[in-house]
């Protein structure tokens, strides 16, 4: 077979095969999209539900989750980052650095029930948080934090080192440096990172399943210490074990909508923000 | 009384034995050239009296490094922030930071503690003077430093090491990624900086080592070979491999 | 100005300070020679020292330029024509320094009438005014002054061509002077001699210049 048509031929498969792939991915958002679609409203966003899930809106799901994911970004974003930074920037002795890495993904490798089985023994009840946004939040930060470590140290690794020399040689400590120069450099890959990682964590399920969530509350979270709705564990029981599961199918379907659209709308902006950071880390 | 010198120093890249017993010293206000093939160790050498060779893992140094007349290495009041203050380096290729013209040349005066306004300004002034930039980029300090051409990103980064007013100042190739106005640019400017530094500078170009240079020493494989006046380097000079380099015929 | 402009100008002052010396040590010998005066002729045997020392230099300060600068197009000529225009000063004041040799070693100054007919004096002027000339050509980069060199010359070789005769002459009728007139044939050889040196600094003006070479070429 001559090279020319092998070429052709190849290229013919890996064409198909992309196609293919958007092609699922399509289909997934097809379906959510034309089940869900009518039930799209301000009312559906911004009531509480009612008459056992058939009816109303799913506010304080949404609200539960912007918290969680809130709370488990304050947990991981600092811990993580700084992580990372002391990874790439001040470890010199390689063995300890692999011994690290390998750490880092084993914890990134464990599955999410697990860390929801250990945030609930540790947080809810040795802690004695009970079930609460705090322990949710910790428990989905460290779901989180791996995730974080790593993006960050691939953002740290792609810079040149003779950004750190140039710094070095006029007499900068490392911590200037890092802070001066190489952080701001790295900032927009690591946000886009962090947005990422919360389009991951706001779809969560088994994590908050022990640690916060709650199938209804009649009231918004005060606290910390209250638990909250969610959405993923929202839909998983109006689509299941709710009171009317047939009737609440629409409000499931219109659940799972907000849900993806949640997540698709946090990638543009990280796109975005990586866009305008990426500018701005130029000019000064 | 001489500015820089070494005593039968030796480093090693591990196991690897860099360089060899090297004996050499410079004087106050000269700009001395290290030339020779590629990897004998001339870079290693110039990194020695800014301590940057501190930041390869596994790198060992026997003997005297000397600045002023005080050893730089095993000496326990010298602090190697302070070092850098008074030794200050240009790379091969040009390494603004992402910031403002400004704001690059400023960076060593901030990171060093020196943040008055009026002061930042009179000193970034200066050096771009200093490094022939000024009139290039007087109306543009605000701008990104990476919308300069390369020769003049150059300037910068030397601008940028004169601020905080080093004695000396190490120059690794810093032409080498140049054009040839560029690089005349650069030459004429070490041969101006000359009168207030004391310039250490590595070129493979031996050229290059003609006309900027007073002293120029020749490395191969680890080994300070000859160390001598420039003129006599390229008009007569004693070893055989030294003149087999500069004549071309080497290898 | 750049490093090699720099080194540039040095050496075209010390070129220039050779062609002064080189003119003092020529109108010195005159005097001495005309005006027979032993002093002044020690002073230029004393201070052919120094022209020799600055040969010396310059061809050195050339060498270094041609090693460090690799000087090229009309740098390169220039180096070139200072490296020659050395050489050929460096014999003119050889050419000093031999003639008043020549008074040291004669007993009695030279007979008026020997010096009239043959016209030595008006020799050495032509050969001092000559040099004057290629300075100037030299310094105010001007080929047309050097061009003028040539014509000059005409005239030294005149009076040489004419001296065989006139000594000839001179000598059949006054037989006792016959080491004076071979002292003035010598110093009138040495005179023409000074006068080919002098067109040969012209032809390696014009060719730093212009980048012509004259040299062996019949017409002029």
């Amino acid at each position: 077979m001559s090279k020319n048509l092998k070429e052709k031929i190849a290229f013919w498969i890996f064409r198909i095969l992309s196609l293919g792939v958007l092609l699922i991915l399509f289909w997934i958002l097809e379906f959510i999209f034309v089940r869900g679609w009518h039930m799209l409203s301000w009312d559906f966003l911004t009531k509480m539900p009612e008459d056992g899930m058939t009816k109303g809106g799913i506010y304080p799901a949404i609200i539960g989750t912007l918290y969680l994911v809130a709370g488990s970004m304050i947990v991981a974003f600092p811990l993580g980052v700084m992580a990372g930074i002391y990874i790439h920037e001040y470890t010199l002795d390689s063995f300890f650095k692999r011994f690290i890495k390998l750490m880092t993904n084993n914890l990134a490798g464990i599955p999410s029930i697990v860390f929801g089985l250990f945030g609930m023994a540790l947080f809810v009840n040795t802690m004695k948080f009970g079930d609460s946004i705090i322990a949710g939040s910790l428990t989905l930060g460290l779901l989180a934090l791996p995730v974080v470590i790593r993006v960050t140290e691939e953002a740290l690794i792609a810079i040149d080192d003779s950004f750190r020399h140039g710094s070095y040689a006029l007499g900068a400590t490392k911590l200037q440096t890092v802070r001066k120069v190489i952080l701001p450099m790295a900032m927009p890959n690591i946000i886009t990172g962090l947005i990422l990682s919360i389009g991951r964590v706001s779809g969560e399920t088994a994590p908050i399943l022990f640690t916060v969530a709650a199938y209804f509350l009649p009231k918004l979270p005060t606290s910390l210490f209250d638990q909250v709705m969610a959405l993923p564990y929202h839909l998983y029981v109006i689509s299941t074990s709710g009171t009317k599961v047939a009737e609440s199918r629409d409000m499931a379907y219109g659940t799972a909508l907000v849900l993806v659209l949640f997540v698709l709308i946090l990638n543009l902006l990280a796109n975005a923000l990586r866009k305008y950071l990426g500018n701005k880390v130029k000019m000064n | 009384m001489n500015k820089i010198e070494t005593k039968n120093l030796n480093l090693y890249y591990g196991t690897f034995h860099a360089l060899k017993g090297i004996t050499m010293s410079v004087k106050a206000n000269t700009v001395t050239a290290l030339i020779g093939p590629s990897g004998c160790g001339k870079s290693t050498y110039l990194r020695l009296f800014n301590r940057m060779n501190d930041l390869i893992p596994g790198v060992k140094i026997e003997g005297d490094v000397l600045l002023d007349e005080k050893d730089i290495y095993n000496n326990k009041g010298m602090r190697i922030d302070e070092l850098r203050k008074k030794v200050g380096m240009v790379f091969q290729k040009p390494n603004p930071f992402p910031k403002s013209i400004f704001e690059n040349v400023a960076y060593g005066l901030r990171v060093n503690g020196m943040n008055h306004a009026s002061f930042v300004e009179e000193r970034v002034e200066t050096s771009l003077k200093q490094a022939a930039l000024w009139d290039e980029v007087k109306d543009k300090l605000k701008k990104s430093a990476f919308a300069l051409s390369g020769g003049q990103q150059q300037r910068l980064c030397i601008a940028r090491a004169l601020a905080i007013e080093p004695s000396v100042l190490l120059m690794d190739e810093p032409a080498s990624a140049l054009d040839p106005i560029s690089t005349a640019k650069i030459e004429d400017l070490i041969y101006e900086l000359k009168n207030k530094y004391t310039i250490i500078i590595v070129t493979h170009n031996m050229q290059q080592a003609g006309r900027v240079s007073d002293k120029t020493a020749f490395f191969y494989l680890g080994d300070l070979i000859e160390y001598n006046d420039t003129n006599i380097i390229f008009t007569n000079p004693t070893d055989p491999k030294t003149q087999s380099y500069v004549t071309g015929r080497f290898g | 100005m750049t490093h090699l402009d720099v080194e540039l100008k040095r050496l075209k002052d010390e070129i220039v300070e050779m062609f002064e010396l080189v003119t003092q040590q020529m109108k010195k010998s005159q005097l001495a020679f005309i005006g027979f005066d032993r002093e002044i002729a020690r002073e230029v045997n004393f201070n052919e020292k120094r022209v020799n020392a600055l040969e010396l230099k310059i061809d050195k300060d050339c060498e270094n330029i041609f090693a460090l600068f690799n000087p090229v197009a009309i740098d390169l000529r220039f180096v070139l024509a200072v490296l020659k225009i050395n050489s050929n000063l460096e014999r003119i004041g050889d050419i000093a320094d031999g003639i008043s040799r020549y008074v040291i070693g004669t007993g009695n100054p030279f007979d008026k009438e020997l010096i009239d007919i043959t016209r030595v004096n008006e020799m050495f002027v032509m050969a001092v005014q000559m040099l004057s000339d290629v300075q100037k050509a030299f310094d105010s980069e001007d080929t047309k002054i050097a061009r003028g060199i040539f014509q000059k010359d005409d005239l030294l070789d005149e009076i040489n061509e004419n001296a065989n005769s006139v000594i000839e002459n001179y000598i059949r009728s006054h037989e006792g002077n016959i080491s004076q007139s071979l002292h003035i044939i010598s110093a009138i050889r040495k005179l023409e001699r000074t006068g080919d040196q002098v067109k040969n600094v012209a032809e390696e003006i014009i060719f730093f210049l212009e980048a012509k070479v004259l040299k062996h070429v019949s017409e002029k």
